[in-house]
């Protein structure tokens, strides 16, 4: 199966002046459908700036990228951020959700924005993915009304609602407790193997990270 | 946001306001100096005086050169000119006026007065004469050759009732006229000066048997009165003054009172601006962390600015519309409040100009403001980076 994500001697330089450092150093990676990724290391190891990379939120100062078959690094910011919207799924570990919205309307903001479906088809849909992550029940609810790992969940479920290629995880669990992190965790691996879409993680729980398919660790902004 | 609100809603209502009270007295001013001096004058004929001076002293060469022009007072011959004038496209109707000076006495006072000998039937279609006279009738006045309509003020200061009678002194002769009606323009030195009398008792009192002092015109159109005065003078040789030209000075009083009052009132919407401007560059710093995350989710660096824009737009509709009722709705109590005003027109109340432009232009300036304070804080959330704002909030 061709890989949804490949990078090629992705490089990156973080801050400017003195405190410019070398963050990536051509890093070349392969993500392919239905696998499971983490990408481990020390702070400052440079995984969550790969993500980024990865993710389209950031651009590399030279190596290439290519989503879906599509070769990023000349494209505009507006054909990028169109590629993350058809193609990829973020999970931060704040789950940033927008406070004065329903965990409902959180969840129909990726659909809304890609227009592709009527309004009836985004309600059911939404629901169908608070369900399969536990919280259809609490549809109607303020995202601020929600504990810590059911707001994790929400985010989980916003992150598939256009049905991503990739999900890109950055400390998903890193903000919960240990058994909160284990659902959140058990919740992506499994949707994602569901699915058949990529999953990558970034993580330091070392633990979480063996339990997926490839395990990535990085140093000084390189794999080991 | 609700402070912004309230600008929007108290600088739309108080300009259009300002603008209905100004543009409102500015009209009734028009009307009532059309009313009394009519749209166009033709007053004195002009010549084109030639005269020649010598190349060189001692030359038989000589240069002709145009002077200035030289006037001649009144219209010489008014008949043959009111009959030209006649031709020319929205005259409706002219007539002749002899102007002159005197002293009124009555009632053992005296005054100083301006006399104006007019053609009765020919001046009302050139003036508001008609309608202005208070205390009498035009009939009467028309019914005898030796009536008078006299100004109100003056009336006044001589204690002169209708039906009195009146001597009128000027170029040595003294005759007598009988108050056929009392007249008040609301203009101040017209009504403590101005006496109407008959075309013909004026010739004997101002000794002037021919001629008039000037032509009165009205028009179909009070608007087209400069250029049809520019061809009057072009063609007649008089010199004709439009009315706008006439009370240029007036007019221009109101318009910088219109304008001054406009910025003025605009600095309300400005600071409502400014505090739009202020609220959103708040939200833009309170919300970096949900901005990032809609422009992770697929929304371009155009959909925030729409998200922001529309949030100012929300507030200006909500402003202009709550401006507009409130402008309205003070408008139609200013118009009912009363006032006695004189002096340069007559009113007993608040006169407003219910006009649809003002609503307009009072909208347009609070879209001009509100756009440009909601532009910036919205191109500022457009800038943000996500990455950036992510990596700094932690993850």
């Amino acid at each position: 199966m061709p890989p949804i994500l490949e990078a090629h001697n992705l490089s990156r330089f973080l801050g400017e002046g003195p405190t410019r450092v070398h963050a990536l150093k051509g890093v070349s990676l392969k993500v392919e459908p239905g696998k499971t990724y983490s990408i481990v290391g020390h702070s400052g190891s440079g995984k969550s700036t790969l993500l980024y990379l990865l993710g389209l939120l950031d651009r590399a100062e030279s190596g290439t990228l290519t989503l879906a078959g599509q070769a990023t690094e000349t494209l505009s910011d507006d054909a990028r951020t169109e590629l993350r919207n058809r193609f990829i799924g973020f999970v931060f570990q704040f789950h940033f959700l927008i406070k004065e919205f329903s965990v409902l309307d959180n969840v129909m903001i990726p659909m809304r924005k890609s227009g592709t479906l009527t309004p009836r088809a985004m309600k059911e849909k939404g629901m169908s993915l608070l369900q399969s992550v536990g919280l259809s029940d609490k549809a109607q609810r303020l995202g601020n009304q929600l504990s810590g790992g059911e707001q994790q969940r929400v985010a989980i479920a916003r992150a598939l609602a256009n049905d991503p290629h990739v999900v890109l995880a950055d400390e998903p669990t890193g903000n919960l407790d240990k058994e909160n992190a284990d659902r959140v965790f058990e919740l992506l691996s499994s949707i994602s193997r569901e699915r058949g879409n990529a999953f990558v993680m970034v993580s330091h729980n070392m633990e979480l990270a063996q339990r997926c398919d490839i395990v990535l660790p990085m140093q000084d902004g390189r794999f080991t | 946001m609700l402070m912004s609100f309230s600008g929007i809603v108290f600088g739309v209502g108080f300009f259009i306001v300002t603008q209905a009270q100004t543009s409102g007295f500015q009209q009734f001013f028009i009307q009532t100096i059309l009313g009394v001096d009519g749209m166009i004058r033709v007053e004195d004929r002009f010549q084109s005086t030639m005269r020649s001076m010598e190349a060189e002293r001692g030359s038989n060469f000589e240069i002709s050169l145009e002077s200035n022009v030289r006037y001649i007072p009144g219209v010489q011959f008014p008949e043959r000119i009111l009959s030209a004038i006649q031709h020319f496209p929205g005259v409706i109707a002219a007539a002749p006026v002899i102007r002159g000076s005197g002293i009124i006495n009555a009632n053992f006072r005296s005054h100083s007065c301006r006399p104006y000998g007019i053609d009765a039937e020919k001046h009302f279609q050139v003036s508001d004469l008609e309608e202005q006279i208070i205390r009498g009738s035009a009939e009467a006045f028309k019914a005898n050759p030796y009536a008078v309509l006299i100004g109100e003020r003056l009336a006044k200061r001589l204690n002169i009732m209708l039906g009195d009678s009146v001597l009128i002194e000027s170029h040595n002769q003294n005759i007598r006229y009988r108050v056929a009606g009392i007249f008040e323009t609301g203009i101040g030195q017209v009504d403590k000066e101005r006496i109407f009398l008959h075309l013909a008792a004026a010739r004997i009192l101002l000794d002037r048997p021919n001629g008039a002092s000037f032509l009165q015109v009205n028009l179909s159109d009070p608007s087209k009165a400069p250029e049809v005065a520019e061809r009057m003078q072009a063609s007649l040789s008089h010199a004709v003054t439009s009315w706008q030209w006439r009370e240029r000075t007036w007019l221009q009083v109101f318009n910088v009172l219109r304008i001054s009052s406009a910025l003025t009132v605009s600095s309300i919407i400005l600071i409502a601006g400014l505090g739009m401007f202020n609220t959103l560059a708040m939200i833009v710093i309170d919300k970096t962390r949900e901005i990032a995350i809609l422009r992770s989710i697929g929304f371009t660096r155009a959909d925030i600015v729409k998200i922001f824009m529309y949030q100012g737009l929300m507030v200006l509709s909500a402003g202009i519309v709550g401006g507009a009722a409130f402008a309205a709705a003070l408008t139609y109590g200013l118009s009912r409040l009363p006032i006695r005003i004189r002096g340069i027109f007559a009113s007993d109340s608040f006169i407003v100009n219910w006009d649809i432009s003002h609503y307009i232009w009072a909208a347009a300036i609070a879209t001009l403001i509100v756009g440009v304070a909601s532009y910036f804080p919205a191109r500022k959330a457009a800038r943000l980076e996500p990455g950036v704002v992510i990596r700094n909030s932690g993850s």
